[in-house]
């Protein structure tokens, strides 16, 4: 599970070092035997059979001492392995590549990319005391229970709306977008009045079924300390829905409300209904990102 | 049968193959050019030493005689796979490699059907180590 987090974003990584250098023809990263993250072009049992060679290597390397990295020179092309962190990059490039601008593009983003990883992770959730305010709902997250006051349903919203996350020109670094605007005109001008927002935290966590004949089909439930969090850092404003995206890069907003089951406080989870996970083609155990809507 | 000797000053022990047929007289010619290089290149700074070896011919030079074998394995292992993964990658022919430990590094490399490997400390120049090695 801990590898799936640094795969979202290592993939995107990945496939934007080969954008910023068409020379890389192929790239992909492994950790402990496995392969995290692989650019479009790399095939999984190439990738596969490659680190079982490096292993090969690796295992005999006492004179040496622990490999921090190969390069291996060719008739026609060149290839890096070089160890970063706990993870091994692997870089493919053409002989005609600049190896300096390569290698300054991966040894520089995928530290940060890994770095910045480890700080989303649902493990490393502050452990800070946050005053909570009380919640109105004193059952169990699985029975209905009527809109809080704060968060504005609209029952006849479409579950799906890709479209309107073109609304958010925010973004995370470490986190970003797997689809490029393909509407930009969709971007609403921005208002130079608004007083300066901290960019919306992503919060990364694991599906789990939300279900029950009154669940509502719209809103997720999440962590009242992630809750918490997003009020302390907007204050006033109001957070009324979530932009979740799936790691195949499917986003969707959603309402929200925070778990009530103390057993599934601070678990790292959100509960999610059925209907939710269709859309976003996600499913219990997997990993989603989600961040508050600011209005 | 012929059998085939490296002889060199400072080279610990001596590796013969006694099946494999004698190389062309070229070969024998590059293995001396490449054996004389390598002894210059022995006393350049950082320099731990080398592992030279074609068909029929090795000749070994390491400051720890008692790791020779651990060091032959490796340089085979290296050049193997090196090829392994050049072919998965479809990269072609190696033509060398450069390998960075914790401790060490060693460049390998092969030249007319020679296998080289020169390990050395991290600080060593290696580029300028492979600009004497290459032909």
């Amino acid at each position: 599970m801990e590898n799936e987090v640094y795969a979202f974003a290592l993939k995107n990584t990945l496939q934007e070092i080969q954008n910023a250098c068409p020379d890389v023809t192929s790239n992909f990263i492994f950790k402990d035997g496995k392969i995290i993250a692989k650019n479009k072009n790399t095939d999984k049992e190439t990738a596969t059979q490659t680190m079982e060679a490096f292993d090969a290597i690796a295992e005999r390397a006492d004179p040496i001492g622990d490999l921090e990295n190969i390069t291996i020179q060719s008739t026609e092309g060149k290839i890096n392995i070089a160890a970063m962190e706990d993870f091994y990059l692997t870089t493919v490039s053409s002989k005609e590549a600049d190896e300096k601008y390569v290698n300054t593009l991966t040894r520089i983003l995928i530290p940060i990319v890994i770095k910045l990883s480890e700080k989303i992770q649902p493990a490393t959730l502050d452990n800070e005391t946050i005053t909570t305010e009380p919640e109105p709902e004193p059952e169990e997250d699985d029975a209905y229970k009527p809109p809080e006051e704060n968060f504005d349903l609209n029952e006849n919203k479409p579950e799906n709306n890709e479209t309107e996350e073109m609304d958010q020109p925010e973004e995370e670094p470490a986190m970003p977008e797997p689809e490029p605007a393909e509407e930009p005109e969709q971007y609403e001008p921005e208002i130079d009045d608004e007083p300066l927002l901290p960019d919306p935290p992503v919060t990364q966590l694991i599906v789990e079924n939300l279900g029950g004949l009154l669940v509502p089909s719209d809103t997720v439930r999440v962590d009242q300390e992630v809750i918490s969090r997003w009020n302390e850092l907007f204050g006033d404003n109001k957070i009324k829905e979530v932009e979740v995206e799936a790691l195949n890069g499917k986003t969707t907003r959603c309402k929200f409300k925070n778990i009530k089951k103390s057993k599934d406080t601070g678990k790292g989870i959100v509960k999610m209904p059925e209907k939710i996970q269709l859309t976003l083609e996600t499913q219990q155990g997997e990993l989603v990102t989600i961040k508050p809507i600011i209005e | 049968m012929a059998k085939k000797k490296s002889a060199q000053e400072s080279a610990t022990p001596i590796f013969v193959d006694e099946d494999e047929i004698a190389a062309p007289e070229e070969e024998d010619q590059t293995f001396k050019d490449l054996n004389e290089k390598l002894a210059k290149i022995r006393k350049n700074r950082g320099v731990i030493g080398y592992i030279l070896r074609n068909t029929t011919s090795a000749t070994i030079d390491l400051k720890e005689p008692e790791k020779i074998v651990e060091y032959a394995i490796f340089s085979s292992q290296v050049l193997d796979s090196s090829q392994e993964i050049s072919n998965l990658l479809e990269t072609g022919d190696v033509e060398n490699v450069l390998i960075e430990g914790k401790d060490n590094k060693v460049l390998c490399m092969k030249i007319d059907g020679n296998k080289i490997s020169i390990f050395m400390e991290k600080d060593a120049d290696d580029t300028d180590i492979q600009k004497q090695i290459s032909p």
